[in-house]
């Protein structure tokens, strides 16, 4: 996409039927670190790649709780990510407040993309540049939405937005058919999985990553730290023994898991592994 | 910013009702809710309209019951004609249960009483949702509760305490109806803008169904009735 005479005003159609202002907003989408999230039947779960600019500097949160049944994942201008997670939990705690009783996220997410669409028919504003994964709860069940940019939402499976998301979505492609029996464990391990796809060789660890889970019976909370490299230990093991033996079968045993975090915390001292500042 | 009731005077207020409903009584039963109400509408003291529907169904779930001000009790079945359309406009498999409709009217209410401006009624909700039975009333100042048989104006005073004797967890549609006819029949005898005409109404998972209105049988042939100046001669 190249600069044109048609791309100054958002209010400004391409004779090729583009708006080409939203179609930039997008961008912003694509260049923003990796979220990425996926859902069965009665959980979702929200991911994302935390990259801080340096390492003197703590990361940007990019996942917000909207309500106990809501959670929202973001990748792009995390500014405007903000603004709208504010927008998404006031509206919850006023449905809450009249009806006392949770906003469905079906509702939530349309009112978001109206919100969204009428900043691409003003001529003096522009597009919020932030794509928003909704994963939350309502009557039917576990859901998990993306807004765009350009007002549209979409119902998914599973899907990864930002930077290097098609190898996460390459990787969910394959396995989504399974999602909606998983078990809420399964559905984690999966969700660190395509970060780590993400990620494209960079070693996973729970700093350079968030979790957050939701579900039937489980409020939306975010994972610690301590807990999502458990996981992550637990899974990382098969990746790095598979080189040498064939015959170990897959998954959690004792003695090469020894070995295992052995060699991890060996990694890990090595490389400084100065976790960014925690704030 | 200035309301309407601030430049224009207290003739934009309710300050007492004209046309009203007397009690609704309800309880909860084995498949979901029970309501009752007489089809009396008094003008003060005279019973002046005698075919008023007090109960009415809202959405799939609901049943609301209306007593005080008819006009109020119109206007409110307005707003939530306007809610649950816009509930079933969203079309997306969610819908507005008793609960959130009794919120509702709750903080319609309550906002009214703050504006020194009520709705002049008490309101029963009741309905089922997703096996639930929700079962609450809503007042002119905001009083609103939940419970397993509510009743209001002078079916608070009268059939409460018997539906505290009589109210069990699964009564059966039969029962049910009879508990309801005897509070109605207390109501009848003691309350002087009671009119014999009574409407029945259930809710249950499946939805409302609103009973076809008959009349209470009464008993007047008590010996003081037809002998009542007997141990007072003279008087009458």
């Amino acid at each position: 996409m190249f600069r044109n005479q048609y791309d100054t005003d958002v209010t400004t159609w391409s004779p090729a039927g583009r708006l080409f202002q939203v179609e930039y907003a997008m961008e912003a989408v694509k260049q923003g670190s990796a979220a990425i999230g996926l859902r069965s039947k009665t959980h979702v779960v929200l991911a994302c790649v935390n990259k801080a600019n340096s390492e003197l500097s703590s990361h940007q949160k990019k996942i917000f709780k909207v309500d106990d049944h809501i959670g929202v994942a973001i990748a792009g201008l995390t500014a405007d990510g903000r603004v709208l997670s504010r927008y998404m939990r006031n509206e919850c705690i006023n449905y809450s407040y009249t009806y006392e009783s949770p906003l469905p996220v079906g509702r939530l997410v349309v009112q978001l993309a109206d919100k969204a669409q009428v900043c691409t028919q003003r001529s003096w504003k522009r597009p919020y540049g932030v794509g928003l994964l909704v994963g939350g709860l309502d009557e039917s069940g576990a859901h998990l939405y993306y807004n765009c940019p350009s007002g549209n939402y979409f119902e998914y499976q599973a899907f990864a937005i930002g930077s290097r998301s098609q190898a996460a979505k390459t990787y969910l492609e394959r396995k989504f058919e399974n999602f909606v029996g998983s078990s809420r464990e399964e559905l984690i391990k999966d969700a660190l999985i395509a970060t780590r796809e993400s990620l494209q060789g960079e070693k996973l660890r729970s700093s350079v990553c968030t979790v957050a889970v939701v579900g039937v019976g489980e409020p939306f909370h975010i994972l610690d730290q301590e807990t999502v490299q458990k996981l992550i230990d637990e899974f990382e093991i098969v990746r790095e023994d598979e080189p040498p033996a064939e015959p170990q079968p897959p998954a959690e045993q004792d003695a090469p898991a020894d070995q295992g975090t052995g060699a991890d915390q060996g990694a890990a001292a090595a490389s400084p592994d100065v976790a960014p500042m925690d704030i | 910013m200035a309301s309407n009731s601030d430049l224009v005077s207290d003739t934009q207020r309710t300050l007492y009702p004209y046309v009203t409903g007397t009690s609704v009584v309800a309880l909860k039963y084995k498949d979901g809710i029970l309501m009752a109400a007489d089809m009396g509408g008094s003008y003060g003291s005279t019973l002046r309209y005698k075919s008023i529907d007090r109960l009415k169904p809202i959405g799939k779930h609901s049943l609301l019951g209306a007593s005080g001000e008819i006009s109020d009790f119109q206007e409110i079945l307005h707003y939530l004609d306007e809610l649950i359309l816009y509930d079933n406009m969203w079309d997306d498999g969610n819908s507005l249960g008793p609960k959130e409709v009794h919120n509702y009217l709750t903080q319609v209410m309550y906002n009214r009483r703050n504006k020194f401006n009520p709705l002049w009624n008490a309101l029963v909700l009741g309905g089922v949702k997703n096996g639930q039975k929700y079962l609450g009333m809503v007042n002119m100042i905001g009083i609103n509760f939940e419970d397993n048989h509510v009743a209001t104006g002078l079916g608070n005073h009268l059939t409460r305490p018997i539906l505290r004797d009589e109210w069990h967890e699964n009564l059966t549609f039969e029962e049910g109806v009879k508990l309801l006819e005897k509070c109605m029949r207390v109501l009848l005898y003691r309350d002087r803008s009671a009119v014999n005409k009574i409407q029945i109404s259930k809710i249950t998972e499946e939805g409302a169904t609103l009973f076809p209105p008959y009349s209470l049988k009464t008993y007047w042939e008590f010996t003081a009735f037809k002998n009542p100046t007997v141990g007072a001669e003279g008087s009458w």
